[in-house]
């Protein structure tokens, strides 16, 4: 390879080659051409770049904000879950709270209740009794009324005799003239 | 021999087209194209460079320069995945280097006005337009291909040799050098075979005429970069697959 290249070199100089520099042909070095490919690419190139670009942009600002949204919702239905939950409890354990103190209550109530019934039932037993003994004591004077007066009669209607009428009667008599003479 | 060498300098007056002449630097004992490399340099200048700058300060919402460059790297990450499959996320800065440096390097030897520039011997253009180049590239996405398969599959990566029939192995073999081969050439062939028109386009009609062959070279090199990466990320996405 480099005889080939020695060999090329010694063959001839070449005018234009043989050092850096700048090449200030324009025919050659295609400047206007290449300008123009460079505008044509540019201007068109532009618009559709920036079209892609700008859709992804709007794409990405788009699914931030809707993220954004969403979180922002789920945010606000958890403070309202919350809210609700702390509600529920503050309830329940009202609820509890009552709940055993209106047990308490009903239960009082209940003894309570209970107690003034058998309170009345009592009443009845002790009245009941009174009466009964009332009825039984009244039943017994009846009867020992009764006794009495048959007694009564009988001795009467065995002594009561024509005797007894005299002597009743002369009695009497001999009153009224006693009577008569006090007057007197 | 001097009226020759007289006769020989008129010609290389009138001819400028000075096809195969490289401009040779000796680094180390051995002969490197300095074109190539002064050309490729500016290439990844640009690319880094660029790069650097673009990354700075990065927004949520993304300004202008961020903007685009992660649009291109969402692209390069849609190609790797569509071809590679699941496991693209590795190969991404590779397949995104192989783009973009093919890319960058084919566009500006199209439109960068590099003939200002005179060197001693040989011309400035796209890096790519040596073979040497493209054979570089296309070697590094063998070694890519081979090392993907073989840290996937281990020793079993050469059952595939065998995979669908065994008669198939001569194929197969072949396959591993037509693979490198077809990649450099494909590539070497289209930006020299353009750049060659546009120059000879040039020195017969210097002024309108080439301008729609600009345009397709600029295409066919845009879509060469991208067959590029696309080849690379199908060869190492067909090596790391069939493992089920």
């Amino acid at each position: 390879m480099k005889n080939v290249t020695d060999s090329f070199v010694s063959l001839g100089h070449w005018p234009s080659a043989g050092s850096f520099g700048v090449n200030t042909d324009i025919l050659a070095t295609n400047p206007i051409n290449l300008s123009v490919v460079l505008g044509v690419l540019i201007f068109f190139g532009k618009g559709v770049l920036s079209d892609l670009l700008d859709n992804r942009k709007e794409r990405i600002l788009n699914t931030i904000r809707n993220s954004e949204e969403l979180r922002g919702g789920a945010i606000e239905r958890l403070e309202k879950a919350r809210a609700r939950l702390r509600k529920v409890e503050m309830e329940a354990d009202q609820f509890r709270v009552n709940g055993y103190s209106e047990i308490e209550r009903e239960k009082l109530n209940l003894i309570n209740s209970t107690y003034k019934i058998l309170e009345q039932l009592e009443n009845y037993k002790n009245e009941t009794i009174y009466f009964e003994q009332q009825r039984a004591i009244n039943q017994v004077r009846q009867r020992v009324f009764q006794q009495a007066l048959q007694g009564a009669l009988g001795t009467l209607n065995s002594s009561l005799n024509n005797e007894l009428h005299l002597r009743t009667i002369s009695a009497n008599i001999g009153l009224f003239g006693v009577m008569k003479e006090i007057t007197d | 021999m001097n009226g020759i060498s007289n006769a020989l300098n008129g010609l290389y007056d009138i001819s400028g087209v000075e096809v195969g002449q490289h401009f040779y630097w000796q680094i180390a004992g051995f002969q490197v194209h300095a074109q190539v490399l002064i050309t490729s340099w500016v290439v990844i200048a640009i690319l880094l460079g660029s790069a650097v700058i673009a990354v700075r300060n990065p927004q949520t919402i993304p300004t202008a320069g961020q903007n685009f460059f992660e649009y291109v790297l969402e692209f390069i990450r849609d190609v790797s995945k569509t071809q590679i499959g699941e496991e693209y996320g590795p190969w991404v800065p590779f397949i995104g280097t192989m783009f973009l440096f093919i890319f960058v390097s084919n566009w500006s030897g199209a439109l960068l006005p590099w003939k200002i520039i005179q060197l001693p011997h040989g011309e400035l253009a796209a890096p790519t337009n040596d073979i040497n180049t493209t054979v570089a590239l296309a070697l590094l996405t063998s070694v890519a291909y081979f090392y993907a398969g073989l840290s996937k599959k281990g020793l079993g990566y050469f059952s595939k040799y065998i995979q669908p029939t065994p008669i198939l192995l001569p194929i197969n073999i072949l396959e591993d050098f037509t693979k490198p081969l077809s990649l450099s050439f494909r590539l070497f062939g289209n930006i020299l075979a353009d750049e060659l028109v546009v120059v000879v386009l040039v020195s017969l009609v210097p002024l309108v005429v080439p301008i729609p062959v600009m345009f397709l070279g600029l295409f066919t090199s845009g879509i060469e970069a991208l067959i590029f990466a696309t080849l690379a990320a199908a060869y190492i996405g067909e090596s790391m697959e069939g493992h089920h």
